[in-house]
């Protein structure tokens, strides 16, 4: 596994602690298959997740379309995972 | 019921002429607003009211006493006063004043709060930080200043204050209370503490701000102030004031629901029942104003809620969102859109959604795109949907006599 891969896997894993935590869930019930309004997942917990996300990583997510359109567990992480890279790799550059 | 006299002042100037020209030729009063004590800022953009406009309301009120909220309150309520031509003997007891807001003296609390905290509470609190904060201050400087000794009322619903507050006032009208009352919404929300509060929602673009666009990302908040003369047919005959527009309905309703996602059932009863207070079919509807804040969920639901209500028409009248001109002024908002909704009845000409790349499949219609269009009709719509769940939808018809 590359260094890469390992910060992915160890994104993900702090993410499904944060929706658990935010959204007070059980952690053992988050997974990628989980659908979020039968979670109970409701929009007021989207405001905490994106705060903790931003408080975490600083990358600003607006509820856009992409964000929406999440109707899974695994929705949800893979689309802020790629967030949270591609504002990394902004963030190298600039 | 009719309307006699309107005044405004937002990022676009000052004066209600000023936000409809700005509105109706797609001309932004977004701009970069930066707030020096935020340590971060993820969101640049905003529609203030420029510090000139600012000086001049404040130079013609009574700042020591007052947030800067209720000096614009004031400026609006004023020319909106002068132009219906209200004297002395107008206002007293058969006059009410019904003025929303969401925030109140937000600037003050700001600033008090950062001499407190950030301070250390090294400097001293301001003693009329309380009147300054309350609400209902806007409300009650205009009652005073103009001898209104009627019913005062704030409402206070966030995006629904204004358009519940004019409502509110066409009902004491209606109802033979008063004979006239002056109405909209007032708000002076920039501050760091208040920005940093709806950045934290996650709902505010770092784009631009395009309401039923493909690609939105979120809204652009504003400050302002827009103020109406309601009063009745009888009073404003009596008086031989020019008569703008006739109030014709107005629904108002709760989703109920979730505090903070949108309901469509919500939205469409509260069009449905403005539509039925005034005995209006759909069909005669030229334009609405939408609430369209340019949020992924907003714009879907009302869609959604305006298919719902006007069936077939709803591929003929113009629908557009004017918030990218003015921002979103919560409690301001409603009242706002109402003048700009009254001044497209007036020349007939629907204003622009400007920044619209592209039709949203999901939505599938274009809202009055980027250039101003003319309608042919005698009755328009103005929205608005507030957190909590709150909706309000205002009509207005052409007056003739």
């Amino acid at each position: 596994m590359s260094d890469a891969d390992g910060d992915l896997v160890e994104i993900e894993s702090q993410l499904l602690d944060i929706v658990a935590q935010e959204g007070m869930i059980d952690r053992g019930r988050l997974n990628k298959d989980a659908v979020l309004l039968d979670l109970d997942i409701q929009s007021a917990d989207y405001v905490m997740i994106l705060m903790a996300i931003e408080e975490k990583w600083g990358v600003y997510l607006p509820v856009d379309e992409d964000l929406t359109e999440a109707k899974t567990v695994g929705d949800l992480v893979e689309l802020v995972k790629g967030k949270i890279v591609e504002h990394k790799a902004k963030k190298a550059t600039a | 019921m009719v309307i006699t006299g309107t005044g405004a002042i937002s990022a676009c100037g000052i004066g209600a002429e000023a936000l409809w020209t700005a509105a109706r030729d797609g001309r932004s009063g977004v701009r970069q607003t930066l707030f020096p004590t935020l340590k971060r800022q993820v969101i640049l953009e905003a529609a203030p009211i420029s510090g000139a406009d600012y000086q001049i309301a404040l130079s013609t009120t009574n700042p020591r006493f007052q947030d800067r909220v209720s000096a614009i309150a004031q400026i609006a309520a004023g020319e909106a006063i002068d132009q219906a031509g209200l004297g002395v003997a107008d206002f007293g007891e058969r006059c009410a004043v019904s003025i929303g807001a969401g925030f109140g003296g937000a600037q003050t609390m700001d600033e008090n709060y950062h001499r407190l905290l950030a301070e250390g509470g090294s400097r001293k609190i301001d003693p009329m930080c309380v009147p300054k904060i309350m609400t209902n201050a806007p409300a009650s400087w205009i009652a005073m200043k103009w001898g209104i000794k009627g019913p005062s009322y704030c409402i206070s619903t966030a995006c629904s204050s204004a358009s519940q507050s004019i409502g509110l006032g066409a009902m004491l009208v209606a109802s033979g209370t008063v004979d006239r009352c002056i109405a909209g919404g007032a708000e002076a929300l920039l501050v760091p503490g208040v920005f940093a509060s709806w950045e934290a929602m996650h709902v505010m673009t770092n784009d631009k701000c395009r309401p039923f666009s493909r690609n939105r990302t979120g809204m652009v908040l504003g400050d302002g102030a827009a103020m109406f003369v309601l009063e009745s047919l009888e009073s404003a005959l009596a008086r031989g004031s020019k008569i703008l527009a006739e109030f014709a309905g107005y629904g108002t309703t709760n989703d109920a629901g979730d505090l903070l996602r949108p309901d469509r059932d919500g939205a469409a009863r509260s069009m449905r029942m403005a539509l039925d207070h005034g005995r209006l079919e759909p069909t005669q509807i030229g334009y609405v104003n939408a609430h369209g804040t340019g949020t992924i969920a907003n714009d879907l639901n009302e869609t959604l809620a305006l298919r719902d209500v006007f069936g077939d028409r709803f591929a003929e009248m113009l629908i557009s969102s004017t918030k990218p001109i003015h921002g979103h002024a919560l409690g301001a908002g409603g009242a706002l859109e109402l003048l700009i909704t009254l001044k497209a009845l007036e020349e007939q000409i629907a204003p622009p959604t400007i920044n619209f790349i592209d039709v949203d499949p999901k939505l599938g219609f274009e809202p009055v795109p980027n250039v101003a269009r003319p309608f042919d009709a005698d009755v328009v719509l103005s929205n608005s949907f507030a957190f909590g769940g709150v909706n309000a939808s205002l009509a207005l018809k052409r007056y003739e006599a």
